[in-house]
């Protein structure tokens, strides 16, 4: 946006020669930095050339004056709400840029039609699409806008032309799609080579790639669409842990019961890691274990909830250090017996002050947050887990997102139930 | 000057004719008097390196045998090389992944199946050196020296060396004559060097007359048809306030008791003929007085088998180089390119020199060894023992390696020794301890030593005691001005023979700056270096290679005094060594100090941990795009 922006006062400023040179130059020189350097010594000029208030132009007076456009907008909005009566798609979208296209060789209202198509992309559901930009950077009549003097190079050359080509960039950055070579070609044969949709094109090429795997932790674009296989992915995800091993206990299902009412068994799907399970073990089972949630997890634009058990911190008065057995390793000594610690010089841990928490001993997923479902959860633990058979479990949810549609009770958000394990075991 | 070093020699000499014949008489007792030793282990040699001294008196003069012994040893080795040269196919072994009855009938013969048991049980009751002696013949085949060394290096050890009389006089006999053979069961499948998963388990029966013992060991060699099994497993003990814990104890378990029973024998890369199998046991009774020592005690049997059983792999590694060379000279002074000699060419010289050097190291390095553990007193040798493990075991694979490598696409073919001899020295770095094990083993027992003894000086440096600053300074001053090291090995009352003095003068100088570096690593880390493995690697590799020198030396100065054949070409073997041995020193120890350019052990770490979190190789293949 702040490139447009950018655009929208060396337009309307005209700025003089020297400085718009000096702006060329520097852009070309470095990638990252000129963004910043534009905007600060825009501002500057800016000011200096204020005194000309015939071609300011603040964010206030930009939408009032594009409600000239905008009248013209709403017929090619017309367009494609015409076109959309069959279906909203790719095909029918990139019928109306040929219908546009073909209606006229001088392409009259291009740019009013490029801005109606714009805003029309997402409700044809094409907006991530490369080919379709490409096809609307091609309703720009070719080589008229392309500087051919010295002059003209020099001032901003067809700025509405240029500023709504820049636009098209700018969406495609927007919704994250990477231009390829046909969209320099056919900037190139549009504006130059030296032109502003060129400069922002080279700004995509540069920091695209670049950003591209800056998430280390990348959420596929298409999630999995069976619940159960989102879950699978989505606790693999939470659970961070290579060993950790997923449990479907239990598959969705719907049937008809005796009164043939429709009763739907929710899926449950757990993951715990050995070293969960190992933590587990040493529990001591006059302390309870509780079972939490629903905590969100967002995956793009898709939320799914998670619960977890787990159990509170041992106070520090009921630690015990297990001391290392000198008999344990055959070949050498595991610990040294020196009183002596490491130097401080030597210490390059930074010092942070640590919080304790509770151990996580599993997590598990499921579509519907009910105490029930959650027991059954339990009980499947107890398979691997039999100490959760002899531990109080306490139920400690929160009305789940599912609950709060159906909206029974929420009164009490946190419902507290102890129950005996060997009770849930039944 | 000379004649003084000289007179010096021939006095030590006759020192050493005196304690070898103590030695002969010591020989029957030693065995049986080897008693346990874990705790700071009274190390021979190795500890002063850590104080920045050299015990001269440990390593100088070189270990000799009397004339009486040699002769023995020579009318020994004589039939049982014959034996191997004649009797024995390696190939078929090799092939076919079994020793053939005839053969093992006559290692029997030969009495090899019970070289170290005392006569008195029917063994030959050899040395420690002359068992080395014999270990350079017996590697002409890998099978067959890992059959006897799981035998008698390990299998029937803890009988030797912890048995009561009555076990001995029960089991020795059969064992020495190869009627049975032992096997060492120490290993699960949960439990390489980690005691506390050994899930083996002996439950004393309710007339406390046996132990009911219950588990499966996997990887045991002789597994498949040994008699005989040290068997360590878990049992419950009552400590002395009551508490009931879960301790190994080492047990004496015949295949007779009933309930044992082996696995099919493992198909392996190398030692093919060696037999490698599971051994379970189900609910065999094992009598009581079959523990070996104390109940509750087998830990401390497992470490002093596990410790006493390495320093023979010197002169077996070394005797197979020595017969590579014999092959690969012949062939290198035989085969012609580009109308020259394959010797003629200076990068197949470089793998000669590299491998004769190698095997005078390790043979210099393994009798060195011997001998002082065949010394009176039973010096605690564990830490020389593994440092020529981990050395010989690494020279020997890559002198293989420099082996096939003159040979070059004939070593390769099955036709030939060679991929045979690589196949089968790989062994060596895994068992008996791997060699990273043995790293941490070499520097953390010394460290211990070391830094007992350094305890109160480091203290009163962290307290910030000026007058101890002071005193190091002052010491820093003197050492940076005078520069001269002189830690007693050349010189007036030197050992080392003057050919050898730059030599000597280099392996003080490393000896000196690592009592330096420890002393300085010690006031760094404390008792958390234990954490720092890769300090401590490179802690073990400088003290190997000090031991190294060290032995070469000692050996190198006696073959000169005595007029040994070829001493100039020891003399030679040994300057080199040393020099470049003492490079590798200086450059581990500049690793060591503190902000070093040369240390990259931190991105090392970081690489590995970046790999480990993802358990995949990490990069983007060269080819990807972004766009």
């Amino acid at each position: 946006m702040n490139a447009t922006r950018f655009l929208f006062h060396t337009r309307s400023l005209r700025l003089p020669l020297l400085c718009v040179a000096g702006l060329r130059n520097k852009s070309l020189s470095s990638g990252p930095i000129p963004l910043h350097q534009f905007l600060s010594s825009d501002h500057c000029t800016r000011r200096c050339l204020c005194s000309k208030p015939v071609f300011r132009r603040d964010p206030s007076q930009s939408e009032e004056s594009q409600n000239k456009p905008d009248k013209t907008l709403i017929s090619y909005d017309n367009l494609f709400e015409r076109a959309a009566l069959d279906s909203k798609n790719k095909a029918t979208f990139s019928h109306v840029l040929d219908v546009f296209k073909n209606k006229d060789i001088r392409r009259r209202g291009h740019v009013e039609f490029i801005y109606a198509a714009l805003k029309k992309m997402p409700e044809f559901g094409v907006e991530q699409d490369l080919a379709i930009y490409n096809k609307l950077l091609d309703v720009f009549p070719k080589e008229v806008f392309i500087p051919r003097n010295f002059i003209q190079r020099m001032f901003n050359h067809y700025p509405r032309q240029q500023e709504c080509g820049v636009q098209i960039l700018e969406q495609m950055e927007n919704y994250g799609v990477l231009p390829n070579v046909e969209t320099k070609v056919l900037l190139i044969q549009i504006f130059g080579k030296k032109s502003h949709p060129i400069r922002k094109y080279q700004r995509l090429m540069y920091w695209f790639p670049r950003f591209k795997h800056v998430n280390p932790y990348p959420v596929p674009r298409e999630l999995p669409q069976d619940p159960v296989d989102l879950a699978r992915f989505s606790l693999h995800r939470i659970a961070a842990d290579l060993n950790a091993k997923v449990t479907v206990y239990q598959m969705p299902s719907s049937d008809h019961n005796e009164d043939g009412n429709l009763v739907c068994q929710p899926y449950i799907v757990g993951i715990q890691s050995p070293d969960q399970r190992e933590v587990l073990a040493k529990h001591r089972p006059n302390r309870p274990v509780f079972v939490e949630g629903p905590f969100p997890l967002w995956l793009k634009r898709t939320c799914v909830y998670y619960y977890v058990l787990r159990a509170d911190p041992l106070p520090p008065e009921e630690k015990v250090e297990e001391p290392v057995d000198p008999e344990r390793n055959f070949f050498y000594p595991l610990e040294l017996e020196l009183d002596y610690d490491r130097d401080l010089g030597d210490d390059e841990d930074f010092d942070v002050d640590e919080v304790e928490e509770g151990p996580v001993y599993a997590m598990c997923m499921t579509d519907s947050g009910d105490r029930d479902t959650l027991a059954k959860w339990i009980s499947g633990l107890q398979e691997t887990n039999p100490i959760l058979g002899c531990t109080p479990t306490v139920f400690r949810l929160d009305s789940g997102p599912s609950e709060v549609q159906s909206c029974t009770v929420s009164d009490h958000p946190e419902i507290e139930d102890v129950l005996q394990g060997q009770k849930m075991a039944q | 000057m000379m004649a003084m070093v000289i007179s010096g020699v021939t006095r030590a000499c006759a020192r050493m004719h005196f304690r070898a014949r103590a030695l002969t008489v010591q020989v029957l007792g030693l065995q049986s008097l080897r008693g346990f030793r874990t705790q700071s282990p009274s190390l021979a040699f190795a500890k002063d390196i850590f104080l920045g001294k050299i015990n001269k008196a440990e390593a100088f003069p070189y270990p000799e045998i009397s004339n009486e012994e040699l002769e023995e040893i020579g009318q020994l080795v004589a039939p049982v090389e014959k034996f191997f040269m004649e009797d024995v196919d390696s190939r078929k072994i090799d092939l076919e992944a079994t020793i053939p009855p005839k053969t093992m009938s006559g290692l029997k013969e030969l009495g090899l199946f019970g070289i170290q048991i005392p006569e008195e049980y029917g063994g030959l009751g050899l040395s420690n050196t002359m068992y080395a002696r014999l270990g350079e013949i017996t590697s002409m085949d890998g099978s067959i020296a890992v059959t006897l060394a799981a035998h008698q290096a390990i299998g029937l050890k803890g009988i030797l060396i912890a048995g009561n009389d009555e076990q001995k006089s029960r089991y020795l006999p059969k064992l020495a004559s190869g009627e049975h053979i032992a096997a060492f069961c120490l290993t699960e499948p949960g439990s390489g060097s980690d005691a506390a998963s050994i899930q083996s388990r002996a439950t004393l029966s309710e007339d406390k007359k046996y132990f009911v013992l219950n588990g499966s060991k996997i990887w045991i060699s002789n597994g498949g048809f040994a008699d005989i099994f040290t068997v360590f497993a878990r049992t419950e003990v009552v400590d002395t306030d009551g508490k009931k814990m879960d301790k190994i104890t080492a047990f004496i378990v015949e295949r007779a008791f009933g309930g044992v029973t082996s696995g099919k024998p493992e198909d392996k890369l190398g030692i093919r003929g060696s037999n490698t199998s599971e051994v379970h046991f189900e609910n065999t009774r094992v009598p009581v007085e079959n523990v070996i020592g104390e109940v509750g005690g087998g830990f401390k049997v497992a470490m002093n088998i596990l410790n006493s059983g390495r320093f023979s792999m010197g002169s077996a590694s070394a005797g197979m180089i020595k017969r590579l060379i014999e092959m690969t000279a012949e062939y290198a002074g035989t085969r012609k390119q580009f109308g020259k000699k394959l010797g003629e060419f200076g990068l197949i010289q470089e793998k000669f020199a590299t491998m004769a050097q190698q095997a005078f190291v390790m043979e210099s390095m393994a009798y060195l060894t011997a001998g002082m553990m065949d010394r009176p007193g039973m010096p605690d040798c564990s830490v020389e023992a593994a440092m020529v493990k981990v050395f010989s075991s690494e020279g020997a694979w890559m002198c293989v390696s420099e082996a096939l490598q003159i040979l070059g696409g004939l070593g390769y073919m099955k036709d030939y020794p060679y991929e045979r001899y690589l196949r089968d020295s790989r062994i060596l770095l895994i068992f008996e301890g791997t060699n990273e094990i043995l790293r941490m083993y070499i520097a953390l027992t010394g460290i211990q030593y070391a830094g007992k003894i350094l305890a109160g000086k480091i203290k009163e440096m962290k307290k910030g005691n000026l007058s101890v600053f002071m005193e190091i300074f002052r010491e820093k001053l003197q050492n940076s001005l005078s520069k001269k090291i002189d830690l007693g090995l050349s010189g007036p009352d030197g050992v080392v023979h003057p050919s050898l003095t730059d030599s000597a003068k280099k392996l003080e100088e490393n000896v000196f700056y690592f009592g330096k570096t420890v002393d300085g690593l010690l006031y760094r880390f404390g008792k958390s270096i234990i954490d720092e493995q890769l300090v401590l690697k490179r802690i073990a590799d400088v003290l190997i290679h000090i031991y190294a020198m060290t032995a070469v030396l000692s050996r190198a100065s006696r073959s000169i005094t005595i007029g040994l054949r070829d001493h100039d070409h020891e003399v030679l073997l040994a300057n080199t060594f040393c020099a470049q041995a003492y490079f590798q020193n200086n450059y581990r120890l500049v690793q060591l100090e503190k902000n070093s350019p040369e240390n990259h052990d931190a991105s090392i770490k970081k690489i590995a941990q970046q790999i480990l979190e993802r358990r995949t190789y990490v990069c983007s293949h060269p080819l990807d795009r972004t766009f």
